[in-house]
């Protein structure tokens, strides 16, 4: 018998559909996506520009993450044509800080609204608004807005640049907002500071943590689920600092192997809008743990020796990230040299005619912006977002990372829970 | 034991919190996670209470919110209406029409929810507004149309809608215009308070994006002055906003968004084509010709040497 579980608070809805053995553990688990919006069919035909005000809207999350993807697809686009310009690193450090807060109000979020939270429903608790949360997310987001004039939904960044032109002011402000925000996290989150975080990863306690990640710890430990949630152990990183690991061992990683596959897709005769995104035939997790892990950061990859994927090490990459990403922020604020230049104004868009590609690490990993451009207008788009990669449909023989992940789990609730520690986005993964 | 059950029977009781729902169409989620960026939503969810929130915890799931249909002080829709669009298996022509018509205030959150927007375009037939259908008022909810507040905007500042909630709250009539937005909040243009004024003042243009100087209306496509909104009177995030961050306005409270070319300004003869609202050309084009004449120093100077 399959029972149909409606997964929400996850940026829309998706559908999972179980076969469990007499147990109730799983044996089966499919993923349905069932809302689809046709951005892509929305963005054909207008000029590439507006792209940067189009593809932010696929998101209210992550918009931001696109619209970078998007900015970055036109600049290819343009070198691809044989024009060449060069974007000062002020404007290259101004776009990593906003998208970098994107990421840490999106890793906050999760925590607190759907990890806390829906770990504690579990245990029989009513937890209430994580109102101390989504306060500090609105102080990252000003963070953002300090640069980028609003989060969600800015366009300021532009082939070429970025629109803003910051002084010291809104330096100074945002090492502000960065140092409150770090304090919330040692405070709150940890319990500790960044660094004795860092020790307790690589001496396995963290357990032991005092802040709320630990107490999500424990709450995942009473439900025996710390361990579950191993998926192929495939990770990959498209965007910057690329690379992938499949058996054990590290490599490059080549944008030109990644395809879709729709054959799940209701066009097809299947049951969901979303298409499946796989590397050299395969499927991939993509987003913070495999950040972490391409990029050798030194705690999560201890844990990773330790717990393999299971959602200990999927739970706490997350939040190593949020702590990494801090200290970038503040590192890239410090150096940066407001005297360059924000925006090196390319030839007219209607010059260029070609292929772009655009990749970024959004919040849930990579994310692609692919266009063919005809004389400055978009002939044909497509987007692959992370959560295609994270939660594919596939089948029996060949299973989707969060899908592998839970099977033969206990119970479709605690299925249900592991599929959340993959950071699940409805509204990106059909767009 | 008497005078004291007396005592507490006369003392003022708290007053009911107001119920809401929050539904969404066909969306991104831009306004709910605008809306989080509230920072007095504490205080906010002290006076209010969510029976349905897609993201914040609530009394009811999805299911639930389907099968039972209750009733709400507020229905706050968020995303663009498709008579087919299901949620948890219901159809918006349904499940839209009866959670509307069990409530005393509808909120249209956004451009999507308020003219069609961005969504509108993937099926512009059968996608619209739930009063508006772009400017024209033939949306699912037109015979509700009094009950009905239009907050526009992609997405809805945080602050524009906790005003119309404390509105409702403390029983105060709010004002409109023509779509039904609160003129409080919709009377000003984005242009107003816009740093860059002054250079559109005197015809200074912007010659490059990237750069504190000039005004974006007359090469890079600002909307703000023929833009409803009041972007640059109640800040986002507190603390900036598009044009304050050298991003041209681009339009997103009025029905005709999202136009095309957004990041170019179209002209008719070297002229802005479409008008600062409410000027006649032949005024415009009078004040204009007179500060070109002029070559103020101070403005074609960098701001910070």
């Amino acid at each position: 018998m399959i029972t149909h579980q409606l997964i929400e608070r996850i940026e829309g809805e998706a559908v999972l559909d179980f076969r469990c053995d007499k147990s109730g553990r799983i044996e089966e688990a499919n993923i349905r996506f069932l809302h689809f919006r046709g951005m892509e069919a929305i963005l054909e035909g207008r000029s590439a520009l507006d792209a940067l005000v189009i593809a932010p809207r696929v998101c209210g999350i992550c918009g931001h993450s696109h619209l970078i993807a998007a900015a970055r697809m036109i600049e290819n686009a343009y070198t691809n044509a044989g024009f060449t310009f060069t974007i000062s690193p002020k404007a290259n450090a101004i776009r990593e800080i906003t998208l970098s807060c994107e990421l840490i109000q999106n890793h906050i979020k999760w925590l607190y609204l759907v990890m806390l939270h829906e770990s504690g429903k579990l245990l029989g608790e009513e937890p209430s608004v994580a109102l101390k949360a989504l306060y500090v997310s609105s102080q990252v987001n000003q963070l953002c807005a300090l640069f980028s004039g609003q989060w969600p939904h800015s366009s300021y960044a532009l082939p070429g640049g970025v629109t803003c032109d910051p002084t010291h002011i809104e330096v100074m402000q945002a090492l502000k907002i960065i140092s409150e925000v770090e304090r919330f996290v040692e405070d709150e989150v940890l319990g500790c500071s960044a660094k004795a975080f860092e020790g307790h990863i690589s001496s396995n306690s963290l357990l032991s943590l005092g802040g709320d990640f630990g107490k999500l710890l424990r709450q995942m430990e009473r439900l025996e689920l710390l361990d579950a949630g191993k998926s192929h152990g495939r990770f990959l990183v498209l965007g910057d600092n690329a690379g992938c690991i499949a058996n054990g061992v590290r490599g490059a990683a080549n944008s030109a192997l990644v395809s879709e596959d729709s054959s799940q897709t209701f066009a097809e005769g299947g049951d969901t809008y979303a298409k499946n995104a796989l590397y050299n035939g395969e499927f991939y997790e993509t987003g913070p743990l495999s950040r972490a892990l391409v990029t050798q950061r030194l705690g999560i990859t201890s844990l990773y020796q330790h717990y393999g994927d299971g959602a200990i090490t999927r739970l706490s990459a997350r939040v190593d990230e949020i702590v990494y990403l801090i200290s970038h922020v503040r590192f890239l604020l410090s150096s940066i040299d407001l005297s360059q230049s924000s925006f090196t104004a390319p030839s007219a868009i209607e010059s260029i005619s070609g292929t772009g590609v655009g990749i970024v690490e959004a919040p849930r990993g990579s994310l692609i912006h692919k266009a063919r451009i005809e004389k400055g207008k978009i002939a044909e788009y497509s987007i692959i977002t992370p959560t295609q990669w994270n939660l594919g449909n596939g089948t029996s023989d060949m299973l989707g990372v969060a899908q592998k992940a839970m099977i033969g789990a206990e119970s479709i609730a605690k299925a249900s829970l592991i599929f959340r520690t993959f950071d699940v986005c409805s509204v990106c993964t059909t767009h | 034991m008497k005078p004291l059950s007396l005592k507490i029977s006369i003392m003022p009781s708290k007053p009911a919190k107001l119920k809401i729902i929050w539904l969404q169409g066909i969306t991104c989620n831009g306004n709910t996670h605008s809306f989080l960026n509230d920072p007095s939503l504490g205080v906010l969810l002290d006076s209010v209470e969510f029976i349905y929130h897609p993201l914040l915890p609530c009394n009811l799931t999805l299911q639930q919110l389907v099968s039972k249909v209750p009733k709400s002080d507020i229905l706050i829709f968020e995303g663009a209406y498709k008579g087919d669009f299901e949620r948890a298996g219901s159809e918006m022509e349904e499940l839209l029409i009866a959670l509307a018509s069990k409530t005393k205030h509808i909120i249209s959150m956004g451009s999507c929810a308020s003219f069609g927007g961005i969504f509108k375009e993937a099926d512009p037939e059968h996608i619209s507004g739930i009063l508006f259908d772009k400017e024209n008022e033939r949306g699912p909810l037109k015979k509700m149309r009094e009950k009905i507040i239009t907050l526009s905007g992609c997405p809805v500042h945080p602050k524009w809608l906790s005003f119309v909630l404390d509105m409702i709250r403390f029983g105060k009539t709010i004002a409109v215009d023509e779509f039904r937005r609160p003129t409080e909040l919709y009377a000003y243009l984005v242009h107003n308070g816009c740093l860059r004024n002054e250079y559109f003042e005197w015809k200074v243009d912007s010659e490059a994006f990237g750069t504190k100087e000039g005004c974006l209306f007359y090469d890079q496509g600002c909307q703000g002055p023929y833009t409803h909104g009041s972007c640059n009177k109640i800040l986002w995030n507190e603390i900036s906003s598009k044009t304050r961050a050298g991003t041209p306005c681009l339009g997103c409270t009025e029905p005709s968004f999202p136009k095309r070319e957004l990041f170019a300004t179209k002209t008719y003869m070297s002229i802005p084509a479409e008008m600062p609202l409410g000027i006649p050309k032949r005024s415009y084009l009078a004040l204009a010709g007179a500060a070109k004449s002029f070559h103020i120093k101070r403005l074609e100077e960098r701001l910070l040497k």
